[in-house]
């Protein structure tokens, strides 16, 4: 693997905590990469098997939930 | 409910491999409640295969699709047209599912999906373990509740056999003897005494020594 290897990660996110955080990370101007993306779940408990598979399935290189 | 595994991924990609319309059958009965071939296992393994074929070009088009049960025509029939366009099915339930969806559209080949193990039942989330053999002849009367042809390792009608240590199998340690729960059930019920009853060798002929068995109701046919 080549050392510019920017993976691509899609965080699923709970809408009262992990996404908070994002938001506030935003209102604080901190840096995360453009490379995470984030979906927002009403609770993570929703992220299901099918989702983290259809992340892979287009493409994510790693896929987290968070919440 | 009818206990199944799903086949290994190295399997299901062999045997879909010569094929390109790929049609997937999940049953919503049996097999949803074991979660080894219901409407998510089907989206589990759909997304897998389709992982597969972009990483090894297999050219694959898959169609998913759940019915409520694989074992009964009234429920495959409406199927035909997905079935015409397909050029292979994969079956998501029990082998009665496979082999029916073959006798309601002859002209298709349908591939298991599953590794249809056992009648059995749930006993905590994620775990499933056999109570029936489908024996045919039912002794449960007998043994208290505690079925000596499915839960024994050796079938015994008359146990326990010298192989019992501490209430487990000598087959495996994980498994319990079931004559030592048969007693203790004659023992917690004040029925002790059963355990004297000699329990007559039977003819296997209703279990499947007698060939594949068939159940009319004369009144019911039509």
């Amino acid at each position: 693997m080549s050392n510019d290897f920017d993976p691509k990660i899609v965080a699923f996110c709970c809408k009262y905590c992990a996404y908070t955080a994002a938001d506030l990370a935003g209102s604080m101007r901190l840096d995360y990469p453009p490379t995470v993306r984030i979906v927002q779940l009403l609770c993570s408990g929703r992220a299901d098997v099918l989702h983290l598979l259809k992340a892979f399935e287009n493409g994510a290189d790693a896929v987290f939930v968070a919440g | 409910m009818i206990v199944a595994d799903r086949k290994p991924i190295e399997d299901i990609k062999e045997m879909l491999t010569p094929y390109k319309k790929i049609l997937m059958v999940g049953c919503g009965t049996c097999v949803s409640v074991c979660m080894a071939g219901g409407e998510k296992e089907v989206g589990v393994l759909a997304s897998e295969l389709r992982m597969i074929d972009k990483m090894e070009n297999k050219n694959w088009e898959i169609t998913e699709t759940t019915i409520q049960r694989q074992c009964e025509r009234e429920y495959i029939e409406p199927l035909e047209e997905k079935f015409k366009e397909a050029d292979i099915v994969l079956s998501m339930a029990c082998g009665v599912g496979v082999q029916y969806m073959v006798e309601v559209f002859p002209e298709k080949i349908v591939l298991p999906a599953l590794n249809t193990t056992f009648y059995g039942t749930t006993v905590s989330e994620g775990e499933w373990e056999e109570r029936c053999a489908g024996c045919g002849e039912c002794v449960l009367h007998l043994t208290l509740g505690v079925c000596p042809v499915a839960r024994c390792s050796k079938g015994l009608y008359n146990g326990p056999c010298g192989g019992t240590d501490m209430g487990k199998c000598e087959v495996s340690k994980e498994l319990d003897c079931a004559w030592y729960l048969i007693h203790n059930r004659m023992k917690d019920l004040g029925k002790i005494e059963m355990m004297g009853t000699f329990i007559k060798p039977r003819s296997w002929k209703q279990s499947l020594n007698g060939g594949p068995r068939k159940r009319v109701r004369e009144d019911l046919k039509k």
